[in-house]
């Protein structure tokens, strides 16, 4: 691959005179972008170091650093690795980087080098193809040819005459761009266009330092909005997001997996032929961080038996139950003391009995995040619902206000809280009206609007927009104080309080540019997806991809028998994507949206290498999968599917 | 960095004869692409016109990409007289070369923002000049801090510290003065007449070595 | 005749700025230099399509005015004209017998009548004034030899006394004496006391500055130039003094007195005096009068 990032040395008799009166020296590098990304190979401070060795001068230390250019990670970078003792500060990249440095530091800084060309920039795809951005695109004039960058005197209106055999004058390995221009259009049947064209004056003035002043402003405030990285993928919500909300058919089977939560799958209680319950428990927590299962149907368990599980992909114990379609309430669902009884330590109680877990991802138990040792003093209720697509907790918001509401106000009193926020992003006006209006006389919960941004909904970028703290690598919301929660989960405790029902349905989204009729339902735990796929007029079209969860983070499953469970917040039919990953061009576009502020590129370089050190020292463990450096990548590089492989070969120990 | 804005209404009617197949490219998004109102403009010139086909794709400017991703449309686009592509001018040209036998028009058109890698654009900005200034400059750039891209001091039309050309864009070289102050460096100002190069024979040999 | 020969004899020199119309018919100009300014100035300059707004050219104003007995200064923006243009042109200056420059980088394009223009900005001031240098000593700026005899040209350049930053502003001054300037002639000044403070730090550089007179026509005119041209700034109390008396301001009188009283404030201070009459020429005579010059 060619280098597209040209920058060089400046010459050594440049360098000399320059150097004279300076001293202790230190040297930063760019690991360049836009050009192939080996680990390893990247510029050389040495030819520096040693024409300052070589005039006296001391060196205290160099470093190189990735995307230089990049403000963000760059200036945390330099806090710590420019010593004190450093002076003259010499940096080699190209000019953006080293006026980044100039920024940042206090030190005189320099430039090592002079900048030729950085031709990546235009378009991700590095090919010969250039645009010069001339804010005039005359392309529809010239059958698709670029005279701007093509012709070597940007003509608009014909050759100059000075082609000698077709070739430019200037070049005589370049074709003459107005004799392409005219074969082109020639071959196309356009030449009478062409020679009816008018006179074209250029506008030079388009391009203005306000124009541009105005998009770097809104671009750069929507790309740093409430925290660094996330992207923007098309919302899609207006396939689901005006249907009401309606339960789904009685299910005639569930299939209700004993792993539906983060930690050690549930035991079971119940034995194959025995009869069962709305809300009767199925499985009991296995340990502390695990979570007990109970039965969304009334009838007789049919089976236990290994299932496909929807997300791990495996099959795994399930309980298979088949409905009398009575729903005869199991007898320990009943209320719960009210919320000015009960102690904290019995909300904590209650929400662990009655299988409430986060329902927004992983399926973390929500008890066991009650019972953190440190001070939570605000409890954050998730309700951006920033994945694409889905609408399960927009509907859940306005259908379901005040139950969120109850139950924000048990989290609060289970935490120890002193007050609660339920964000919600600002493209849910009907939700932030209705949830606005409902809490205006609660002192001690408000809602805050936030703009949308991918991945919002996450923990950790929640409390950092909303708190403006990090999360320590590898801690909790916990650790700084803040108990994060989804909406539906808050709906799940005030349920268990105010009817003692436990989690036992949920709402799903079914939705998609490919689902025939797309819904939102009230859908209990276990039922089959291929039942919901059809209820809703099946797909249309055969090159259709079905996902569990959103088109970012969704679990892509190939054999519809799966059940719905307790963190399915949505089923999407979506068109295939085909694409062929190519090598990384180092466009540094998955270090831009990587919210938690990592490399991945070197997950695409390693995780094929097995290199399992090199991933952990580039702390892959801190990756929250969100998928949105795969959205970005120019190389299409499926990078979350290589950053799990690593994932896995470093929890196994490898 | 490229930002693309949609050319007019009427220009894009214009040129939508015939049957017409029209691709977006949503690769750069990040950085800037009026998707709502380029939606808002397609669904509009359905009524009007005869658009066969509404692609939205990514990374068009990747010639393998960009087969990948029209292979299954290619029989709406033989049979199209038309193809619209909403990009930057990389894509178009793009798809302009890969369907040579087509009418490609162009529905945007294309801008600079400073910044060459990642997707946020900079407050900085470089122009690739060859001969980096920075070292006189306390490394502000002035020829892109510069409306007129000055490299001799400035051209005393600054008003307040405001550039004459736009009242909210501060003079580039009364920034760099300020900063070599602050530096102690003013000194640095004291050199020959610089003349810029325009013409980089060695442009092809280099690497930072 | 060469600027600097008068500055070398000791004279207090006094230089005019006319500039040229939209079309080629200059008789009136013409007319207005012979009656208001012959005789009374040392040098005429002719401006380079002032304020980029398109006009007839500099040089060949120069020439004409020239035959007519008026000595000049040829303006040079660096605007329009890449560094080979430029070059032509003051090679063109020398055949016609053209003895000043004054080498500017000139206003940007999008301040005048043709904002979609290209901006050049091949060379500025300084590189100008410097190419120039070189080609007095023989070579063009890339370093070719010259044929024949050398040009020969008094250089001038501008500079801004009172602008908001002065210590930008003697550093650039600095830098263009450097490249090659041999007088200065400056911005419009309105406030005598920031002048001599100015030139206290210029002399310096040794080399001749004339102080910039724009006339102040009225009120209007002086609020747009505070809110909008660089380097000018007329106090208050100048503006109540042309608001007082608003039929002796609008007969010129005020301005005229303003004028010469600034003059004569700033005269032992500096070289000369470069009078910009915006279409007033004929108060020239009148200013230089009061001014006792
Ligand atoms: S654009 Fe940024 S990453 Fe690329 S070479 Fe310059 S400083 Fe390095
Ligand atoms: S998936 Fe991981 S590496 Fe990729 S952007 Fe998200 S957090 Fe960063
Ligand atoms: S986005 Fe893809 S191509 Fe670009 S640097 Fe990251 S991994 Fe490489
Ligand atoms: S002076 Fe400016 S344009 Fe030239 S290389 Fe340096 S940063 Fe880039």
């Amino acid at each position: 691959m060619e280098n597209y990032t040209k920058f060089k040395l400046k010459r050594k008799e440049e360098l000399t005179p320059f150097l004279e009166d300076k001293d202790n020296l230190f040297i930063l590098a760019c690991n360049k972008c836009f050009k192939e990304f080996e680990i390893g190979d990247e510029p050389e401070c040495s030819n520096l170091e040693q024409l300052a060795k070589e005039q006296g001068k001391t060196v205290v230390g160099s470093a190189k650093i990735d995307f230089l250019c990049n403000e963000t990670l760059t200036s945390k970078l330099l806090q710590s690795i420019v010593p004190e003792e450093a002076e003259d500060i010499f940096v080699i990249s190209c000019g953006l980087g080293i006026q980044t440095v100039a920024e940042q530091l206090e030190n005189p800084v320099y430039a090592a080098s002079d900048t030729i060309s950085v031709d990546g920039q235009h378009g991700m795809a590095l090919t010969t193809t250039l645009c010069d951005a001339c804010g005039q695109c005359y392309l529809n004039l010239t059958g698709g040819i670029c005279p701007i960058v093509d012709c070597a005197k940007s003509l608009l209106n014909g050759q100059c005459g000075g082609a000698k055999d077709g070739k430019c004058e200037v070049d005589k390995n370049k074709d003459c761009a107005w004799e392409k221009i005219y074969n082109k259009m020639e071959s196309l049947g356009r030449l009478d266009e062409l020679l009816a064209q008018q006179v074209e004056v250029r506008d030079y003035s388009k391009i203005n330092h306000k124009f541009i002043n105005q998009y770097v402003t809104s671009v750069r405030e929507s790309r740093f909005e409430g925290y660094y990285g996330g992207v923007h993928p098309s919302e899609k919500k207006e396939f689901s997001e005006n249907i009401d909300l309606v339960s789904f058919p009685e299910p005639r089977t569930v299939v209700i997996p004993l792993s539906q939560h983060a930690g050690a799958p549930a035991d079971l209680i119940v034995e194959v032929g025995q009869t069962v319950k709305v809300g009767q428990k199925l499985a009991e927590a296995n340990g502390f961080v695990s979570s007990p299962i109970h039965s969304s149907v009334s009838g007789t368990v049919v089976a236990v038996e290994p299932r496909l599980h929807p997300i791990q992909g495996i099959k795994t114990m399930a309980v298979v139950i088949q409905s009398d379609g009575e729903n005869s309430i199991h007898e320990s669902v009943k209320p719960a003391k009210d919320l000015n009884d009960i102690t904290r330590d019995e909300i904590i109680e209650l929400i662990r009995e009655k299988g409430i877990v986060g329902m927004g991802g992983a399926g973390f138990p929500t008890s066991v995040k009650l019972k953190a040792p440190q001070k939570v003093h605000t409890v954050l209720l998730n309700g951006c619902e920033c994945e694409p697509m889905l609408t399960a907790d927009h509907k859940l918001m306005t259908t379901y206000p005040e139950e969120i509401i109850f139950g924000m106000k048990t989290l609060i009193k289970g935490s120890g809280a002193e007050k609660g926020v339920i964000v919600i992003e600002d493209n849910k006006h009907d939700a932030i009206e209705i949830l606005e209006a409902k809490t205006a006389d609660i002192p001690n919960i408000e809602v805050a609007v936030v703009k949308t941004k991918y991945p919002q909904g996450a923990e950790k970028m929640l409390v950092k927009r909303m708190l403006g703290v990090e999360i320590p690598s590898g801690g909790f919301p916990t650790d700084v104080g803040a108990l994060v929660a989804n909406v539906s989960t808050a709906k799940a405790v005030s349920d268990a309080m105010q009817t003692g029902m436990p989690l036992v349905e949920r709402i799903v989204s079914v939705t998609g540019e490919r689902i025939k009729n797309p819904g939102n339902y009230l859908v209990k735990n276990g039922t089959s997806v291929k039942d919901i796929i059809e209820h809703c007029g099946g797909v249309k079209g055969d090159d259709t991809t079905i996902k569990l969860g959103g088109p970012m983070m969704g679990f892509e499953v190939r054999d519809l028998n799966v059940p719905v469970i307790k963190s399915t917040n949505g089923v999407i039919a979506v068109e295939t994507k085909v694409s062929e990953a190519v090598e990384c061009i180092k466009c540094g576009r998955c270090v831009d949206v990587c919210p938690m502020e990592l490399k991945p590129l070197y997950y695409t370089k390693y995780a094929p290498a097995e290199n399992w050190e090199g991933m952990k020292e580039q702390n892959v463990m801190d990756c929250i999968e969100c998928g949105s450096c795969s959205y970005i990548c120019s190389s299409k590089i499926p990078i979350v599917d290589r950053i799990k492989i690593g994932k896995k070969a470093i929890r196994e120990g490898k | 960095m490229l930002i693309t804005q949609l050319k007019s209404k009427e220009t894009i009617e214009s040129l939508a004869k015939g049957k017409t197949f029209i691709v977006n490219c949503h690769g750069c998004k990040e950085v800037y692409f009026a998707e709502h109102e380029a939606e808002e403009l397609q669904k509009e010139l359905s009524e009007t016109n005869d658009i066969t086909q509404i692609v939205t794709t990514d990374y068009i400017c990747h010639p393998d990409n960009l087969a990948l991703q029209l292979k299954k449309h290619m029989d709406k686009i033989k049979d199209a007289d038309t193809v619209i592509v909403f990009s930057c001018g990389v894509g178009i040209q793009t798809v302009a070369k890969y369907l040579d036998d087509k009418r490609v028009y162009s529905g945007c058109d294309t801008f600079p923002l400073p910044g060459f890698q990642g997707v946020t654009p900079l407050q900085v900005d470089c122009a690739q000049c060859g001969e980096c200034y920075l070292n006189y400059t306390g490394g502000i750039c002035p020829i892109t801090s510069c409306s007129k891209s000055l490299v001799n001091g400035q051209c005393g039309g600054a008003k307040d510290g405001m550039c004459e050309v736009d009242k909210e864009m501060e003079c580039g070289w009364e920034r760099i003065y300020r900063k070599l102050e602050k530096l102690n460096k003013l000194d640095t100002l004291k050199y020959e007449p610089k003349v810029r190069n325009y013409w980089h024979p060695d442009a092809e040999q280099t690497d930072a070595e | 005749m060469r600027l600097t020969e008068f500055f070398d004899r000791g004279e207090f020199v006094v230089t005019a700025e006319v500039g040229p119309p939209k079309g080629f018919h200059i008789e009136h100009l013409v007319e207005e230099a012979n009656e208001f300014l012959k005789g009374r100035v040392h040098a005429v300059n002719v401006t380079d399509n002032q304020s980029s707004v398109m006009r007839l050219g500099s040089l060949a104003t120069c020439k004409v005015l020239k035959d007519n007995g008026l000595n000049t200064i040829f303006q040079v923006t660096c605007r329009d004209r890449n560094r080979i243009a430029l070059q032509s042109d003051i090679l063109s200056a020398a055949l016609l017998g053209i003895d000043n420059l004054l080498l500017l980088t000139g206003d940007h394009t999008t301040l005048g009548d043709h904002p979609q223009a290209k901006p050049v900005f091949d060379l500025d001031s300084v590189s100008l004034t410097h190419a120039v240098k070189r080609m007095e000593e023989g070579f063009d700026i890339a370093g070719n030899a010259i044929d024949g005899e050398f040009p020969k040209f008094s250089k001038g350049a501008v500079v801004s006394p009172c602008s908001d930053s002065v210590d930008a502003q003697l550093a650039k001054m600095e830098q263009k004496v450097k490249a090659g300037v041999e007088y200065f002639q400056t911005q419009g000044v309105y406030e005598p006391e920031k002048f001599i403070k100015f030139m206290d730090k210029a002399k310096q550089f040794g080399v001749p500055v004339q102080l910039g007179i724009i006339i102040p026509k009225n009120v209007g005119m002086v609020r747009y130039m505070n809110a909008n041209v660089a380097g000018v700034h007329v106090p208050d109390d100048m503006i109540e003094e042309l608001k007082a008396d608003k039929e002796k301001t609008k007969a010129g009188i005020t301005g005229v007195e303003i004028s010469a009283r600034i003059i004569k404030e700033c005269k032992d201070y500096c070289q000369g005096v470069h009078i910009m009459a915006l279409g007033w020429e004929s108060k020239i005579p009148a200013i230089l009068d009061q001014a006792g010059l």
